[in-house]
């Protein structure tokens, strides 16, 4: 966060501008998710898009990562491709599950 | 010896090491509700029942939302007014961050409270049916007990070796039985109360015996002087037929089945797990009978209408919202609507209605009187109901803990660092930088939270 007086004035404002951002997005959320669109899925990704806005107004403006020293972006890196990866292993484990048709009996006689 | 680098910053990262050690801390809650989020996602596409979407009270769910985003504003503007050394601001903004944090937990209290008294129990057709139950007139609810009268005869049984199960009566078996504590009959025809000392001594004798006869188990044999009424949860005992009942620590008691039905007040009708709807175990006439199966029907065919007006190209069967809206259907009377009364409107405001009935709305629902071989689960809406709830409860559950903790350090600043506010401003800023980015982070998991468990 910036020391002097102008930039701090001028950050609360922005913090102002980005709390009603988020109330007003949560409010679509919430709104968005009565829409019936063709899909169920469908409806799941529009509220996943707009919380990730939500959350990268969040971090970026609330948590200062938009301007910030080069060494939390470095942890950050690791932890964000830690994350995937853990996303990923999930993922995997459903893509192979341990029961199929077939694995305890032949499929025929199912 | 003073901590290096709690007001400056260090000159190669340029960062005091407070942040450093937040944002570490903060990559690691990253992984912990990365795991569970996963956790979330395995669960849900292995679900095997329909996944509740609305079913919490969205409208309390989203003023939390509201709450939890403006103590972000005000932890950030308590630490712009400590820049600016407005000590009186800076201590508002902090008390109002608590404040926020108080009223979201309250929230959660009363959100979790109506959880724990609304029920939901299966009938064998694969029915769910939710509700309430009984109250009596002082209010307080009466839990579905298994009841026995005319117990007379008491086994116990004493196994010589060590075994996972042992007699207990004074845990298992005294705090189901009625009125005052009945005296027994020995085999030896001594009289006694049942407590902790006569059943050593009973036992000692009976495993006395049992090791002369070279028997495995010693069994005790108390017969009553009168007739005993028994009434257990059926969690609280192991089993029990129309003549005995078996308790936890294996003690068995004779005597007659007077009442196993479950009294009910219906709130919901799920007829979603039903081939057919409309011939649900629930429109029985010995339950809710022939007047509430006109107006589930009349209810479903208007909503299936109404979908194929709206969305004429689409697959009726493939819509989870069409699915919920025409086979949940919601009873909020006592007695069934009368037959042509309009009510699409009423369903459709009904829809969007939470499940849920906080404290006194549910009082006018029609009451049923299940016979136990008509039901096969019933739960509270708690983990054991289904793995929604369960991972509901883990993920608001360590949130909510992270809520009240981040409040505490942020309480803790605001009460007990009044000091260091005047003598090392810039020091107090730094905390509260800090305990700050922790408060954003439990804001940016409800970011998340509150769509997949409340709206999508």
């Amino acid at each position: 966060m910036a020391d002097n007086v102008e930039a701090i004035q001028k950050s609360i404002k922005w913090y102002f501008i980005i709390g009603g951002l988020l109330i007003i997005l949560s409010g679509a959320t919430v709104g968005l998710s009565y829409v019936e669109l063709p899909t169920h899925s469908l409806n799941i990704l529009v509220g996943m898009i707009l919380a990730t806005i939500k959350a990268s107004m969040v971090a970026l403006i609330f948590m200062h990562l938009s301007h910030e020293r080069s060494l939390i972006y470095k942890m950050l890196a690791f932890t964000a491709a830690l994350a995937i990866v853990l996303f990923t292993l999930f993922i995997l484990a459903h893509e192979d599950p341990l029961v199929f048709p077939g694995f305890y009996a032949p499929v025929e006689q199912q | 010896m003073d901590i290096p680098y709690t007001v400056h910053a260090r000159p190669d990262t340029g960062l005091y090491n407070a942040k450093i050690g937040i944002w570490l801390f903060l990559a690691s809650e990253v992984m912990l509700f990365g795991g569970l989020f996963s956790a979330y996602i395995f669960l849900r596409v292995g679900a095997d029942y329909p996944w509740p979407v609305h079913d919490l009270d969205v409208k309390l769910g989203f003023i939390n939302t509201v709450v939890l985003i403006a103590s972000s504003v005000t932890v950030l503007m308590a630490l712009a007014m400590l820049k600016l050394r407005k000590f009186g601001w800076y201590k508002i903004n902090m008390a109002l961050t608590v404040l926020c944090a108080g009223v979201f937990m309250f929230n959660k209290t009363l959100e979790y409270k109506a959880k724990f008294a609304h029920y939901a129990v299966r009938l064998t057709d694969g029915t769910m049916l939710t509700g309430h139950m009984p109250k009596d007139k002082d209010g307080n609810t009466i839990h579905y007990q298994v009841k026995f009268d005319g117990v007379t005869e008491l086994t116990l049984s004493v196994p010589l070796k060590h075994t996972a199960v042992t007699a207990d009566p004074v845990g298992y078996v005294l705090p189901f039985i009625e009125g005052t504590a009945p005296k027994f009959k020995t085999e030896s025809g001594q009289e006694i109360t049942l407590d902790e000392a006569s059943f050593e001594t009973l036992s000692a004798e009976a495993v006395k015996k049992a090791k002369a006869e070279n028997k495995g188990t010693a069994s005790i044999k108390l017969v009553a002087t009168a007739p005993i009424k028994l009434a257990a949860k059926p969690s609280e005992i192991f089993a029990y037929t129309d003549t005995t009942i078996t308790f936890r620590d294996g003690t068995t008691a004779t005597g007659k089945l007077t009442d196993d039905k479950m009294t009910f007040e219906v709130d919901g009708v799920d007829a979603r797990g039903v081939a057919q709807s409309e011939k649900s175990l629930a429109f029985d006439h010995r339950y809710l009978g022939e007047a509430w199966q006109k107006a589930f029907v009349e209810n479903r065919d208007h909503h299936i209408a109404k979908f194929e007006t709206d969305y004429p190209t689409r697959d009726k069967s493939r819509s989870a919202t069409l699915q919920k809206e025409s086979l949940f259907f919601k009873l909020n009377s006592a007695e069934p609507p009368a037959a042509g009364a309009p009510h699409g409107d009423a369903h459709g405001a009904e829809a969007h209605a939470p499940a849920e009935g906080h404290g006194e709305a549910h009082a006018h629902h029609p009451t049923v009187v299940l016979e136990k071989k008509d039901f096969t689960f019933f739960s509270n809406f708690t983990p054991k109901l289904n793995t929604y709830y369960a991972i509901y409860f883990t993920l608001t559950g360590l949130h909510g803990l992270h809520v009240v903790a981040g409040a505490g350090v942020l309480l803790y600043f605001l009460v007990f660092d009044g000091k260091r506010m005047r003598q090392d401003p810039e020091h107090l800023a730094n905390r509260v930088e800090v305990g700050g980015l922790f408060w954003h982070f439990v804001d940016l998991v409800w970011i998340f939270l509150f769509p997949l468990l409340y709206l999508l």
